[in-house]
Order: C-alpha cells, then sequence, then structure tokens
C-alpha cells in the first residue's frame, strides 16, 4: 500500500536529485554562452555568443583576458594519461592473473594494491615529493614523480576490474590449450587475452580517465611544469572567466568521445566473439 | 623461459613474477611515500631548510597552534556534515534505483545518468558552484525575482555553507552506488513475506531492508569519508580561504617549503582516516557480508 505512494515520491525525488546532479553541468554550459569579453562568469546571459570558444583557440582579436594556457598542458596531460593507461593497465592484468591462484600473502598483497586508491591524494603526493625532494634530491616532474603517483592511483582499478573479470572467467579453454602442447604466453595471447579483453579496454578507460582529471597528486609531485588540472587550478587564485567554463565544455565533449570509443571497441569485441561462439556451434 | 616444462607447473611459478612488479611499485611509491611523512614529521625544520636531526618541535607547534589545531576540528565538523548529508540524500534516490525500479534497464540507465557528471573535470565542477551561489549568483537572483527575499543572501559563497553544498553534490553519487547495489540484491520474496504478514512500509524498511543494505553504507561512508577528509581543493575554491581543513594546510606548509609541519598534518590527516576507517569496518564484517 505505502509503496503505492512512496514510488511516485521517491521518482520525483531522484528526479531533483539528479537536477542536483547536474546542476553545475546546466551552468557552465549556459554561462560557456556568455557574451564577451566584457560578460562575467555568471547570470544573467547578457547575449548569446560564442566568443569564449573562440578565445579558446585564440580566435578573436587580443583582449585584456589572456587565453587559457592549455595548449601545452593539454598535450602533457594527455601523454601522462597514456603512460599512466598502460602501465596500470599490464600491471593490474599480471596482478589479477596472479590472484586466480591461491598464494601466500595474497590477502596482504591485495590490501597493498587497493590501498593505492583509497590512501588521499593529498597524502600519497606529499610523500611522494618528499621521497624525490629530500632524500633523494630529484627534481619533480609530471613525467616521473607524478607519473609514478599516477599510477599508484589508478593500478588498484585496473586490478579490480580484471579481478571481477577474471573470477567469471573459465579457465578450461586455457587447459585445453595447454594440453595441446601450446605454450603459456602463446596460450594467454592466443586464448586469454582475448576473452578477457572487454575487461582490459574497462581497465583502460578507468585509468585514463583517472589520471587525466587527476589532482591533488599532480599538484605536489608534478614540479614546474603544469598538467591540465594545474592550469585549470590556477585560474581559480586570479579572476575567473567564461572561458574556463567554455573549456569545461570542451573537455566533457573530450571525455564523451573517448566513451564512444571505447563502447565501439566493446562493441566490436562483444561482436567478434559471438561470432566466433557462433562458428563453434556450426563446427 | 623456456616452453619445455608443463604448463601448469609453469603458471604456478610464474605467480610471484606476475605479482611482483605491482607489489614492489606499491612498496616503493605508496609504502616508502607514507613512511617518509611519518619520518620527516620529526625532522627540524628551519626556516628556509630542513635537516633530519629528530625533533619534537613541529609536533608541538601544532598542537600549541590554534590555527592547525582549528582546522583539525573544522575538518572532522565538515566530514560528519557531509558524511550525513550524502547518507540523508543519497540513500532514497538508492532506495529507488535499487529497489523500487523493477525494471533493471531502468535502474541502469539512471546509475548511469549518475556517473555523467563525472566525465566533467572535477575541478570546473566545483568552480560551477560559484556563479550559482554568489551574490549576484542563480539562486539569489531567482529568490528575489520570486520575492521570496529582499536582500541577496551573502552566505552562500565563500562560506562554510557553499563548501558543504559543493562536496555533497560532488561526494553524494559515491553513496548512492554502493547502497543501491546492496538493496537490488535483496531477496524480494523477503519483503513479500513480511508484507504478507502485515507489516507496513515503515516496519520493513526498519527491519528488513535497512539492515540489509548496512554493508552498501558502510562502503559509501568509507569513500565519502577517504575524500570528504583528505580534500582541500574545494574548500580552496569555494570558501574563499576562509575554511581551512587538513588538505589545506598542507598545501600551503609545502608552499612555503615546509615540510616538516606539512607532515605532521600529514600524519595527523592519516590517523584520522585510520580511525574512521578502522570504525566503520567494524560495524559490518565487509568480507562476509559482499
Amino acid at each position: 500500500m505505502e509503496s503505492k505512494i512512496l514510488k511516485p515520491i521517491l521518482a520525483v525525488y531522484v528526479g531533483l536529485f539528479l537536477l542536483f546532479l547536474y546542476g553545475p553541468f546546466f551552468v557552465l554550459g549556459t554561462l560557456s554562452f556568455q557574451q564577451g569579453p566584457e560578460g562575467g562568469p555568471q547570470f544573467p546571459i547578457i547575449e548569446w555568443s560564442t566568443y569564449w570558444y573562440r578565445h579558446l583557440f585564440g580566435m578573436v582579436p587580443p583582449s585584456r583576458i589572456a587565453p587559457l594556457p592549455v595548449g601545452e598542458a593539454l598535450i602533457r596531460s594527455l601523454t601522462l594519461a597514456f603512460m599512466t593507461m598502460v602501465t596500470a593497465t599490464v600491471l593490474g592484468v599480471m596482478a589479477a592473473q596472479a590472484f586466480r591462484k591461491r598464494f601466500r600473502g595474497a590477502g596482504v598483497v591485495f590490501y597493498l594494491i587497493v590501498l593505492g586508491m583509497m590512501v588521499p591524494g593529498v597524502l600519497t603526493g606529499l610523500g611522494t615529493s618528499l621521497l624525490a625532494n629530500n632524500v633523494l634530491g630529484i627534481e619533480r616532474h609530471w613525467w616521473t614523480t607524478a607519473f609514478v603517483a599516477h599510477v599508484v592511483y589508478t593500478f588498484p582499478f585496473a586490478f579490480l576490474v580484471m579481478l571481477a573479470i577474471l573470477n567469471r572467467f573459465d579457465g578450461s579453454v586455457e587447459e585445453a590449450s595447454w594440453s595441446l602442447g601450446v605454450s603459456p604466453i602463446r596460450t594467454f595471447r592466443k586464448v586469454t587475452f582475448p576473452l578477457i579483453f572487454p575487461g582490459v579496454l574497462s581497465a583502460m578507460l578507468f585509468a585514463f580517465t583517472l589520471s587525466f582529471d587527476e589532482f591533488p597528486r599532480t599538484l605536489f609531485a608534478s614540479g614546474r611544469d603544469q598538467t591540465l588540472p594545474l592550469a585549470i587550478y590556477g585560474t581559480f587564485s586570479v579572476e575567473i572567466h567564461p572561458n574556463i567554463f567554455a573549456f569545461g565544455v570542451m573537455t566533457t565533449l573530450f571525455s564523451f568521445a573517448l566513451l564512444a570509443v571505447y563502447g565501439i571497441l566493446m562493441g566490436l569485441s562483444v561482436r567478434r566473439a559471438k561470432k566466433q561462439a557462433m562458428q563453434e556451434d556450426i563446427a | 623461459m623456456s616452453d619445455t616444462t608443463a604448463p601448469k607447473g609453469k603458471l604456478k611459478s610464474a605467480t610471484p613474477w606476475l605479482i611482483a612488479p605491482g607489489v614492489v611499485w606499491m612498496i616503493l611509491f605508496l609504502v616508502a611515500p607514507i613512511v617518509m611523512i611519518i619520518y620527516v614529521s620529526f625532522w627540524t625544520q628551519s626556516t628556509f631548510s630542513i635537516d633530519s636531526t629528530l625533533t619534537l618541535a613541529s609536533w608541538k607547534n601544532f598542537f600549541s597552534s590554534e590555527a592547525y589545531v582549528g582546522a583539525l576540528w573544522t575538518t572532522i565538523r565538515l566530514w560528519l556534515i557531509v558524511l550525513f548529508l550524502t547518507f540523508i540524500i543519497g540513500y532514497p534516490a538508492a532506495l529507488f534505483v535499487g529497489l523500487l525500479v523493477k525494471s533493471k534497464t531502468v535502474s541502469t540507465v539512471l546509475l548511469v545518468l549518475c556517473v555523467i557528471p563525472f566525465w566533467t573535470s572535477f575541478l570546473i565542477r566545483v568552480l560551477a558552484w560559484r556563479p550559482m551561489l554568489g551574490k549576484e549568483g542563480a539562486i539569489n537572483i531567482i529568490l528575489m525575482k520570486a520575492g521570496i527575499i529582499a536582500q541577496p543572501i551573502e552566505v552562500l559563497l565563500f562560506s562554510e555553507l557553499s563548501v558543504v553544498i559543493g562536496m555533497t553534490q560532488i561526494y553524494v553519487v559515491f553513496m548512492v552506488g554502493p547502497i543501491a547495489f546492496m538493496l537490488g540484491r535483496i531477496d524480494r520474496n523477503i519483503i513479500e513475506a513480511a508484507r504478507d504478514l502485515g507489516a507496513g512500509f515503515g516496519r520493513i524498511f526498519w527491519k528488513i531492508i535497512l539492515p540489509l543494505s548496512m554493508p552498501g553504507v558502510v562502503v559509501g561512508a568509507i569513500f565519502v569519508s577517504v575524500m570528504v577528509l583528505g580534500e582541500f581543493a574545494t574548500s580552496g575554491a569555494l570558501s574563499g580561504r576562509k575554511v581551512n581543513l587538513l588538505g589545506n594546510i598542507i598545501v600551503t606548509q609545502v608552499g612555503s617549503l615546509k615540510w616538516a609541519m606539512a607532515s605532521v598534518v600529514g600524519v595527523i590527516l592519516t590517523v584520522l582516516l585510520g580511525i574512521v576507517v578502522a570504525g566503520f569496518l567494524r560495524i559490518v564484517d565487509l568480507k562476509r557480508e559482499l
């Protein structure tokens, strides 16, 4: 009885809840079309324009508002995210593969890995820069200290995704391959890997996006050259302009593009698997 | 590696090689840095340099400074407020998504909708609260147009309130996800049986739904706690430097090369986190429940 009343009320509530989640989304979407260069980052919209998008790409005459220093930062962030993605995924696949067998100390190793995603970035960032700065006496760079900190953060995600995939994995196909005399490495490449590929893709997606948007670890560990989140953070202390919102919209679209690529690759691999299964059925 | 030995034995012996890189990486770049924080917190700090002579000076400094101890209390207070709000706001949403929605597709779609905002840069999402909450912000404009208020509300932005709003909005999803997951696993027959025996929804909720979703609540609470306690960006962006959390202290101390003091705050934060997480894990035995 009560759930008859409760359900519609909660449905409305969830609607409001989503509105709350998407609030900032609407704000930046709207304000990115603020008139420029006089229009500030606030409501109401004086006049709709694409000024701030053109401003982002340097397509407007110079004004008192400097363009966002994002060009090089963007390239650094993409490179860093790519490096992190490859390393974290390789480590994650290897570790998860090891966890298919029971081994001594598995519990400790599990917690050690998961710790990487649980310890706040401010602590790993601080610790990494202490280690580099005060003990080893090496300079901090985005591609050294920040990179290792990013892997510490993303490797656990890749590991957990792979663990979930391998948990449902039927080991008999591998055994069949081994018993036919195929070497373990070749078996992994030809049998195991294609089967776990969707998981690998998900792990890569996780690692890339987490690293691309990573901020606290990078703040401490990256030294002089800024990554994208650091460049954005740099604008916090000075006056903000709608160009930052236009940029927010652009990065969101970029993320969606990435998600689309993921979706397409996933679809392809699923279709290939289906095709193979069908061929096997026929045979 | 040769391929001549039996594959089975080979895989077993491969385990250490598969696990070693990850473990070494985590020891070198996670455990060692944290140990370093503890170690450096006892170093001697002078104005421009730091040396490894052990001293308690920075620790004494922390506990005798009102600003630092104040930051500790602010962190704990904000954490409790945000934790409470994410639970209160998140639970009903999770209840709907995880339990009341009958179709699996709808519930998946709703969860995906919750996750999509995360594809926008975290910092820009935080920043987007400024035009909402400011003195000339959207909320004030709407309230004044509606005639509800005559003067703009100024405490909305650059206050503790704006930090709470910002954090709640960013972290509430981490509460919704695990709770919805646990609610989705509840056997509907139990609820059906209770209803047949004449239990009202209130009773079913308190006696069945809430207890069975506790593991989800605990996981969500751990996520939210870990993230809120280590926060500094949201408070930096939305409080106008009025709200200083432990994280903010660490950032400013590192900024002025006061590594020892930053480390002291780091250790305190670590201890706080340890207590909180251990406390939550005592409530529910996650290993058994999941």
